[in-house]
């Protein structure tokens, strides 16, 4: 909160109108304008389990025409990596691109998948590369991206910056520190792909408290060794009903364990 | 300076292109499982000049509407109608509308992200079929875009997505004929008081499964219309509250007094 | 005598002229450079390497099978044993490749990246066999139009987009064709006659079950490595049903029941005179 109000005061003083300038205090406002754009998106999730990885996201509903169940917001960038993002769509549509064009690059050079770590490595340069310039601006994204190769299961989630780190659990958007707060609680390292799945809805869906006023529709996929062959793919439909029965019926009982504590 | 799609808040630059959208006017559009329909708001920009196209075909299964910057949506068909060859030539298969649509998103968010170029100024209601069946998009300049049942964009779009939203759940099982009707229905709401569609100024569009995109214009839309008419002239309108939100939405746009043409435009370069 | 070590061996100069060091620098790309274009011309495969022989296929009454061999030959020398020329693309397609094992690499990474393109969205799978075909009549035909072939032959089968089972050849020219029976190869001159007697018309593919079409494309292979000398009695089957829309894969099938018996009696063609 402390950067927010530093950058409201800075607004208007000429520095955060570019890239490549910086502040008097060091800072690249542009980088954090789009930091910003990611605050309010809808939240996004992702979980690395036992043995494979889960990218959960709200996406809202911001008109009843939109056509249901279309308008998928998770991406695939190989075979066996997928991305969730919160932010700017169209930007992470671009992110995406260029994470398939290395991919493909890689595997055109080298005969092999491109490793999880090696991807984030060249993304993170992708990105970075748009703080640099004046004539660009910066990624208005975070992307949480996870996928398995050889080496096992990765997460990563990549800020506007170009900064990325890796986890066991992750979020960004409107309802991150809800999220990362039930991330917290569980045994993410241990826990099984389908549990990994039906955590991830419950979390969205408490998430979505902090924006409640709007519609949403749960969208959840996995890569997995053992569920999916270590391929990105959109969870069986039956799982996924069977993963938002079991968050609703969490979130109600979330509602009334409070209302007993109120009373 | 780079242009920042979609307004974070008050104060963050808003996105310009968007607007240009709003000056052309209206076009809308419905899908159900089988057809998807365009129907848009033609001008002329003087009473002898012809009326802006509004609806481009891009292939035998897909078309476009436009609202805004005409040249920009020409060469976006253009861009489409060169992804449609290539997916004859190289798959003989026709286009697959989400492959269609984002890859025009994806050239317009380029133009957003680095300087040296504009954003388009032009939204576009792609619609079409394919192997899984009727799609309506909508492209923004922002490099958005969004599947819709139903949709409209221009000038007083609104009144339209009103109308839209209050009878959405019945298109998707609706006849070909029934969507052209609410299309249409849909469109006059968009337009002041003291206008009408006519055959001069409508354009409709129809493809479905099996079924070329055919445009009817001039004395081929009379039939369309005329089905409008025999349905019920009163329009949505003489509901007062919608009357309001009209209003809301569109403070900018004067309460056009007369129909003359000459007032409507004198810009050639948006599709008035 | 050159007491240079590092001349011996070499042609000599006196004889041959200098060692042009251009020529190991010769480029199969166009240059700009005009003179260089005349002093070397640009080189494209005359010729295949490393070769995989017939692919043959036969439709019968609820599909395709389709076999080949697991030989890579280099000239008359068997190099490779373990060669899979038949490859998966996607859910609904397979495509047997003969030609130029290179080449089938090469063609094996495209394919590959097609998959992954479509797969993009997640949603289904859009590419279907002849949407397969197409793609590689496209690519074939745009490297012979360069005279710069990728020397394969190949038979695409599978399911199109209707469902139907799809059969149809494509070759090194961007010649494309379909019938009951398609062969590649040695196997256009030794099998399809073979297959023709049980698969000629449409009327016999409606008769032909299952097990006839294996069995004939077993006899088939086994003609073919009696009487082809760069085929190997290993290879692959496949299988396209309709009825159960899955493709079946057998691989490391043997031929059976053959009689060499005879072999002993063979003269001529290089083996001592009787």
């Amino acid at each position: 909160m402390e950067t927010l109000k530093n950058l409201w005061t800075s607004i208007g003083t000429g520095y955060d109108l570019s890239n490549s300038i910086f502040s008097p205090d060091g800072r690249n406002f542009q980088v954090e304008y789009a930091s910003k754009a990611v605050e309010n998106a809808g939240t996004s999730v992702g979980i690395r389990c036992k043995d494979g990885i889960v990218l959960a996201t709200e996406k809202i509903i911001t008109s009843k025409l939109l056509a249901p169940g279309k308008n998928k917001r998770i991406q695939t960038i190989d075979r066996h990596v997928g991305v969730v993002y919160s932010g700017l769509i169209p930007d992470g549509r671009h992110f995406v691109n260029r994470g398939r064009d290395e991919a493909k690059s890689f595997k055109s050079l080298y005969k092999e998948p491109i490793g999880v770590p090696g991807l984030i490595d060249r993304l993170g340069y992708y990105v970075q590369a748009y703080t640099c310039y004046n004539s660009v601006r910066p990624f208005g994204i975070n992307a949480i991206i996870g996928g398995v190769d050889d080496d096992g299961a990765h997460l990563y989630m990549v800020e506007p910056s170009g900064t990325y780190w890796g986890y066991y659990g992750t979020a960004t958007g409107k309802g991150r520190q809800t999220a990362k707060s039930e991330l917290e609680k569980l045994d993410l390292p241990n826990i099984t792909a389908k549990d990994a799945v039906k955590e991830a809805a419950r979390i969205i869906y408490l998430a979505h408290e902090d924006n409640k006023d709007k519609d949403f529709e749960l969208e959840v996929t996995w890569v997995s060794k053992s569920e999916t062959g270590g391929v990105h793919e959109f969870v069986p439909h039956d799982l996924l009903q069977e993963a938002i029965k079991y968050a609703e019926e969490e979130g109600e009982e979330g509602e009334s364990s409070d209302d007993e504590m109120q009373d | 300076m780079v242009s920042v799609p979609n307004c974070r808040d008050s104060n963050t630059p808003s996105f310009y292109a968007l607007e240009a959208i709003k000056q052309g006017s209206a076009a809308v559009g419905i899908t159900s499982k089988t057809h998807v329909v365009l129907v848009a708001l033609k001008r002329n920009a003087e009473e002898l000049g012809s009326y802006q196209k509004k609806i481009i075909k891009v292939d035998n299964h897909m078309g476009i509407a436009l609202a805004g910057l005409a040249p920009d949506a020409r060469v976006l068909s253009n861009f489409l109608r060169q992804q449609a060859m290539n997916s004859k030539m190289v798959f003989n298969r026709p286009l697959n509308l989400g492959k269609a649509v984002y890859s025009i998103a994806d050239k317009a968010q380029d133009n957003t992200q680095s300087a040296g170029g504009r954003p388009y100024g032009v939204g576009l209601l792609v619609a079409g079929v394919d192997e899984n069946g009727a799609h309506l998009f909508e492209f923004q300049p922002s490099g958005s875009v969004l599947e819709y049942v139903g949709a409209a964009i221009g000038a007083r779009s609104q009144a339209a997505r009103t109308y839209l939203e209050r009878k959405y759940e019945d298109f998707a099982d609706a006849s070909k004929e029934q969507l052209i009707e609410d299309a249409l229905t849909a469109l006059r709401d968009t337009l002041s008081q003291d206008k009408e569609l006519n055959a001069q100024n409508t354009t409709v569009a129809v493809v479905g499964k099996g079924e070329n995109f055919t445009i009817y214009d001039d004395e081929d839309v009379q039939q369309w219309l005329d089905r409008l008419d025999t349905l019920s002239n009163n329009r949505n309108r003489n509901e007062p509250e919608d009357e309001e939100q009209e209003q809301e939405q569109d403070p900018e746009q004067p309460a056009e007094p007369a129909p003359e043409p000459s007032e409507q435009s004198d810009r050639m370069d948006t599709d008035e | 005598m050159n007491h240079d070590p590092f001349q011996w061996g070499k042609p000599l100069d006196s004889v041959y002229g200098p060692y042009n060091a251009k020529i190991a620098h010769a480029t199969n790309k166009r240059t700009t450079n005009i003179k260089d274009v005349s002093d070397f011309p640009t080189m494209h495969t005359q010729q295949p390497m490393i070769t995989g022989t017939s692919v043959i296929s036969v439709r019968y009454q609820d599909g395709v099978v389709l076999a080949a061999d697991n030989m890579g030959a280099y000239g008359s020398l068997m190099k490779l044993d373990d060669v899979e020329r038949i490859v998966k693309v996607g859910k609904d397609t397979i495509v047997g490749i003969s030609g130029d094992i290179s080449d089938m690499q090469h063609l094996h990474r495209i394919l590959d990246d097609l998959v992954v393109e479509d797969r993009y969205d997640m949603e289904s799978d859009h590419l279907k066999a002849n949407h397969v075909h197409e793609y590689l009549t496209r690519v074939l035909y745009n490297r012979r139009t360069k005279m710069d072939p990728l020397w394969n032959a190949c038979i695409v089968a599978g399911f199109d987009e209707q469902g139907e089972v799809f059969l149809k050849y494509v070759d090194l020219l961007g010649v494309t064709y379909t019938s009951p029976a398609l062969a590649t190869g040695f196997g256009a001159h030794l099998a399809i006659p073979l297959l023709r007697k049980k698969a000629d018309t449409d009327e016999d593919v409606k008769n032909l079950t299952k097990e006839d079409a294996v069995q004939l494309v077993k006899d088939c292979m086994k003609v073919l490595f009696y009487r082809d000398a760069r085929s190997l009695d290993k290879y692959t089957l496949c299988v396209v049903e309709k009825s159960t829309k899955q493709i079946e894969i057998q691989k490391d099938v043997k031929c059976e029941d053959m009689k060499w018996g005879f072999a002993k009696d063979i003269s001529g063609y290089g083996l001592p005179q009787l």
